[in-house]
């Protein structure tokens, strides 16, 4: 990993989103969204089917018009028309959207060539993403003898080739197989750590809490939190839970636990049985304390289970729905 | 310039698809062949000729003129029941029966008639019924003049009928040209300088049409969506795709235009008019074809519906058989169309050897089509994408 990237609060961001908003009729799609993510940041927009994702995206690459709000990639406006702006970010749709019968290179070139790249960049840019994408062997076979899961890298490949400053991907892991999706994953891993910004909707709580730096979750067109996976798990009131199991009588370990510092407090032992559960600050940091006690007092730890509130629990907590219907 | 990576992606696709260029080329050579045998027929009706058998020499020099006659093909019957047999065949379009007695009738003075036999069904019997028509005036007429002067200044019929005869060959005070068929049906184009240019009207119509679902096709795809998040406005995709299909519809026109004269030797007029009048009728087919990718929702209506209505606008508008040839009416309303303007302008440029400024209304008329229907093309097309470009 190069630089971390920095917040949006004190970079300046690549994608500026202000108090965004539209509806469909009576439905409200996105209420009130804002959000920026800063260079090299990788942002996820967590949510359910039909949580205003998809119109997000589409206001923030100018092909929907906000009913109210404004869309800025560095600094320069978006909108529906074709202004500047548009050179900048590199849109993924949701569904796969490619010319079935040319074949994977052709479909890459009609891409480049949209976004105006003088024909030597055009040819390099287009064997760079082929490698990328991992298509280069079948970058002559028509887009309609390829597997889903090579369409889905062609369909992400196609948003690349005028090499974007903000990569917009619309939950390019659907439907995808495991494979696939790894590699799919790993790319956009890459894409981060080469400095670009991207803006990556997920139904799926790993691919947020592995790609992200910062998670946005969404619920019925509004943003109900915002942080990196840490931080929006600690937005739960739920701590860690250790379990530790030993041989023998635990009822004098269970009390000295109890007294150190950072844990909150005993959920089982302190009896005659053999297991102990305590709720804990951070329990990573708190687990050599633990078993240095054990050692102190002649404890045989057999084994330690800690439970980590995740990005389910806090959409859990927040919604009060789960995440996957 | 983007427009042009549209149009580029389009010619590429459909230069690739054998079934486009199965419509493309091959299937309307084959109908301009089928239908260029069959107008050919047009040119000289087929006549079955039932001669009396104690005719004398009137009935004779009638049977003569008739079979001299350029519009005519005749065919001498023995028995009428076979030349009835032959008409209800098709294998005539006409059977003239030759009156009994015909001689002694005209020396009498007594009017005679001369029964011709149609079909009900073909208009290709009536058309011949008035060349036979000409052919027995004209003879009638001497007969007349023959009568008058025996009449009035004595003499023998058959002298007066030979000075009749030499008169006329001297000098012909009011000459008649017999017509064919009724209305304009001299100039009409025959064999495949009628089924070709007609053809290529109603061909890159339809393929124009066929386009228009490859428009839709791509609407679903998404990709117009997707080109939408380019800094590409709405109307250099439209452009792109209409340029593609100006293109397609021209190279397929050169294509019909060379077949024709190369191997079914059509001359093709004046070639600036000619040059023209296929630039103008291409913009018109392109024109309907990208509002049929605007308006129709999925390529399967267009296919349905597109051959259909091009086959319909066809024959409305003289594609499949001269517009001389059906009721007035039938003409002024088929002139609603495109297609009948063009199929004039072609007859003009290829019978009566038409200039740019013979043709100039037609191609008036062509070009505010063509300027209205890609108006509301693009209008349409970029409406759709961009309020619903994947849909
Ligand atoms: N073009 C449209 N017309 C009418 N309603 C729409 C339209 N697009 C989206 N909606 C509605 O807006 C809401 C948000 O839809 P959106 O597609 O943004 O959800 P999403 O989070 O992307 O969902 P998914 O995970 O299923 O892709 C839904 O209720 C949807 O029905
Ligand atoms: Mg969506």
């Amino acid at each position: 990993m190069t630089d971390p990237p920095g917040s949006p609060d004190t970079v300046r961001p690549v994608l500026d989103c202000a108090r965004l908003a539209r509806r469909f009729g009576e439905r409200v799609a996105v209420d009130d969204v804002s959000l920026r993510i800063a260079p090299g940041e990788t942002y996820g927009l967590l949510g359910p089917n039909g949580a205003g994702k998809t119109t997000t995206i589409r206001m923030v690459c100018g092909l929907l018009r906000p009913d109210a709000g404004t869309v800025r990639v560095a600094d320069r406006p978006v909108s529906t028309a074709a202004g500047p702006a548009k050179q900048l970010i590199g849109f993924v749709p949701q569904d796969v959207a490619l010319y079935p019968d040319l074949s994977v290179r052709e479909n890459l070139r009609f891409f480049g060539r949209l976004y105006r790249l003088p024909r030597r960049r055009l040819d390099r840019r287009v064997d760079e993403v082929l490698d990328l994408i991992d298509l280069t062997a079948r970058a002559g076979d028509r887009v309609d003898s390829l597997s889903g899961g090579m369409r889905r890298r062609l369909n992400i490949g196609a948003g690349l080739v005028h090499s974007p400053t903000l990569l917009v991907l619309d939950e390019p892991t659907v439907g995808v197989d495991p494979q696939s999706r790894h590699a799919i994953l790993e790319s956009v891993n890459r894409f981060g750590e080469e400095g670009m910004a991207v803006l990556y909707t997920t139904h799926y709580m790993e691919e947020a809490e592995r790609l992200c730096d910062r998670v946005g979750i969404i619920d019925r067109g509004r943003l109900v939190a915002e942080g990196s996976p840490r931080e929006l798990v600690r937005l739960v009131a739920e701590r860690d839970r250790i379990r530790l199991t030993a041989a023998g009588g635990l009822s004098g370990y269970a009390e000295a636990c109890r007294r150190l510092p950072r844990v909150e407090g005993l959920a089982r032992g302190g009896d005659h049985g053999d297991v102990v559960e305590l709720v804990v600050k951070d329990a990573r940091s708190l687990l050599p304390d633990l078993l240095d006690l054990a050692h102190e007092q002649g404890v045989d730890i057999r084994s330690v289970e800690i439970d980590e509130p995740d990005l389910e629990a806090v959409f859990l907590h927040l919604t009060g729905t789960a995440l996957r219907e | 310039m983007t427009a042009l990576a549209v149009t580029r992606a389009t010619l590429t696709r459909v230069l690739r698809d054998r079934t486009a260029l199965f419509f493309m080329v091959l299937l309307p050579v084959a109908i301009i062949v089928v239908i260029g045998v069959t107008v050919r027929g047009f040119d000289q009706f087929r006549v079955g000729l039932v001669p009396d058998p104690r005719s004398g020499p009137v009935a004779q020099e009638l049977a003569a003129d008739l079979a001299k006659a350029p519009g005519l093909r005749t065919r001498s019957y023995a028995d009428a029941a076979d030349a009835r047999t032959a008409l209800r065949r098709a294998e005539l379009d006409a059977v003239i029966l030759m009156p009994a007695g015909l001689d002694e009738s005209v020396r009498a003075g007594r009017s005679v008639t001369v029964r011709v036999l149609v079909e009900p069904s073909g208009s290709a019997g009536h058309a011949a019924v008035s060349s036979v028509s000409a052919v027995v005036a004209d003879h009638a007429g001497r007969l007349q003049a023959a009568r008058f002067a025996t009449g009035q200044s004595g003499g023998t019929f058959d002298g007066n009928l030979a000075l009749a005869r030499g008169a006329e060959r001297a000098s012909s005070p009011v000459a008649v040209r017999a017509e064919t068929v009724n209305g304009q049906s001299d100039y009409l184009p025959l064999g495949y300088s009628y089924s070709t240019p007609t053809m290529l009207v109603l061909f890159v119509f339809i393929n124009a049409l066929a386009g228009g679902a490859a428009i839709v096709q791509t609407r679903r795809t998404g990709v117009y969506a997707r080109a939408l998040a380019a800094p590409v406005p709405a109307r250099a995709l439209v452009a792109g795709e209409t340029i593609a299909y100006l293109l397609l519809a021209l190279l397929q026109s050169l294509l019909i235009v060379g077949i024709g004269a190369l191997a079914f030797d059509v001359a093709w007029g004046d070639p600036l008019a000619a040059g023209v009048l296929v630039t103008v009728w291409a913009l018109v087919g392109t024109g309907a074809g990208v509002l049929a990718g605007a308006l129709f929702r999925t390529p399967e209506q267009v296919h349905a519906i597109g051959p259909a209505l091009g086959i319909g606008l066809g024959m409305l508008g003289g594609c499949m058989w001269p517009l001389a040839l059906v009721p007035g009416w039938l003409r002024t309303a088929g002139h609603a169309v495109p297609q009948a303007w063009a199929v004039d302008a072609w007859t003009t440029l290829l019978s009566r050897d038409g200039d740019l400024s013979s043709v100039a209304r037609e191609l008036t008329v062509l070009t505010a089509f063509a300027v209205a229907l890609l108006t509301c093309a693009s209008l349409a097309l970029r409406h759709r994408l961009t309020t619903s470009p994947g849909a």
